[in-house]
């Protein structure tokens, strides 16, 4: 089934509730960062894990520059506001790194349905609030093309966004009420339309698709937990 | 009796979730989700002075990142709904891509507690605009301790306070009374008369 296409790319092949938990457990290593070894070690094992199990072509690659940004600006405070110590910095910077990399890297392959089949069959979570998240997040692409809408509409009645910082805000501010005042009214159009079907009453619910574990998916998961466990380790032997 | 019976909430029927309030909660969610990864082109063209001359100042501009819990809060007027609308929108936009990576999530969850514990303090019967800007500047405060641990743990003490103050004040300025008066603006439209915002302005108005 799986498992026989071997190592490299298996984040391809794992359920996205494994993704979610291993952009997770990026934190869990985050905070057993403390000084360099722990930070190159946290680093090291991140980079090797993604390297080694992230499928070529995996989402654009600029979404990483959001990254370099918030590890440049967490280390730069760090030097001015913790006594310009560079190796404080440094290590805050890598720390920022093993806590946002495995998100950014994984966050393209997280498929929003999957997960609520997850959310819902293997870990148990309320059906009712599992399936109202997966009908609104079906209307995602939806609330892209209103926000589009709503913009090309104030430009084109001359309100669209100024060049400074204020013009722009406004403008923000003004799109967002479009936005919410379209969600809000389709979620009351929805919910009747779900409680028509019987939504709010139902007793035994089934699941239209199965929540598949795999072999695969443990195995990678008790990767991901050996890694994050990894900093933590390099302090104990210290 | 003021109300007829079937009018009147009791606890129970207050706490139980409709199944308009678990499709607005998650798709309000979502939209807050969608408004934030669209924000944050905004954020970076304004943080970046303050980032490099003075970090903690950036706090002023994390309260538009409190907004859903706040909205979902004031709108749906039931215990977790904060919680719930502001993690559903910090996981859209980790999904989205969010700097930070998935640890958006965990950011969401600590700031729509910080709704929460306000809200539940007014035993979730008071939404006027002070009970939202203290729960937005309780979000700002929870979110920005948070921090403290997850990305600041080396500045010194000064800096993180000044980061606590200005977090939470942008908290009960854009989440609280920003939220508060989005809240009002959406009733006025009309897209809220299956909750407690769009009831009050009826029976204002019908009041005269």
């Amino acid at each position: 089934m799986t498992g026989t296409t071997g190592v490299v790319g298996a984040l391809g092949r794992v359920n996205s509730l494994v993704l979610v938990t291993l952009g997770l457990l990026g934190l869990v290593a985050s905070l057993g960062v403390r000084d360099l070894a722990s930070a190159g070690v946290a680093l090291g094992a991140c980079l090797a894990f993604g390297l080694l199990l992230l499928p070529r072509g995996t989402g654009p690659a600029a979404r990483f520059l959001a990254v370099v940004v918030a590890v440049a600006s967490v280390a730069w405070s760090t030097w001015l506001l913790g006594g310009h110590d560079p190796t404080v910095a440094a290590v805050a910077g890598m720390r920022i790194a093993v806590l946002a990399l495995p998100g950014v890297a994984l966050a393209p392959l997280v498929d929003p349905s999957g997960l609520a089949d997850q959310l819902g069959q293997r870990l148990r979570l309320p059906a009712r609030f599992v399936v109202g998240v997966a009908a609104a997040l079906q209307r995602f692409e939806r609330l892209g093309e209103v926000w589009e809408q709503a913009s090309r509409a104030r430009r084109s009645r001359g309100v669209g966004p100024g060049r400074g910082p204020v013009g722009r805000s406004r403008h923000a501010a003004s799109v967002t009420f479009a936005v919410l005042a379209a969600t809000l009214r389709d979620a009351t159009a929805m919910s009747v339309a779900m409680d028509a079907r019987g939504f709010a009453a139902a007793h035994a619910r089934t699941w239209a698709e199965p929540a598949p574990w795999t072999r695969t998916d443990t195995a990678v998961l008790a990767l991901g937990a050996v890694a994050a466990a990894l900093p933590y380790a390099v302090l104990v032997v210290r | 009796m003021s109300a007829p019976l079937f009018l009147r909430s009791t606890p129970r029927a207050a706490v139980r979730y409709r199944t308009v309030d678990l499709v607005t909660v998650a798709m309000l969610g979502v939209a807050v989700g969608v408004v934030f990864w669209g924000w944050t082109q905004l954020y970076h063209l304004l943080s970046a002075g303050l980032a490099v001359a003075f970090p903690p100042a950036t706090g002023l501009l994390g309260g538009g990142w409190l907004l859903g819990g706040v909205l979902g809060g004031l709108i749906v007027r039931k215990p977790g709904a904060a919680l719930l609308t502001e993690v559903v929108a910090a996981s859209v936009e980790a999904l989205l891509g969010a700097d930070w990576g998935f640890s958006a999530i965990v950011s969401g969850v600590v700031q729509g507690l910080g709704v929460e514990l306000v809200l539940a303090l007014f035993l979730y019967r008071r939404f006027g605009a002070a009970v939202a800007a203290l729960a937005g500047a309780a979000a700002g405060a929870c979110g920005a301790v948070y921090e403290w641990f997850a990305y600041y743990p080396d500045w010194a003490w000064g800096f993180r306070l000044a980061y606590l103050g200005f977090f939470a004040a942008s908290g009960a300025l854009l989440a609280g009374l920003g939220g508060a008066a989005l809240v009002r603006a959406l009733a006025r439209a009309g897209v809220l008369d299956a909750f407690g915002p769009g009831r009050d302005l009826a029976d204002r108005a019908a009041q005269g």
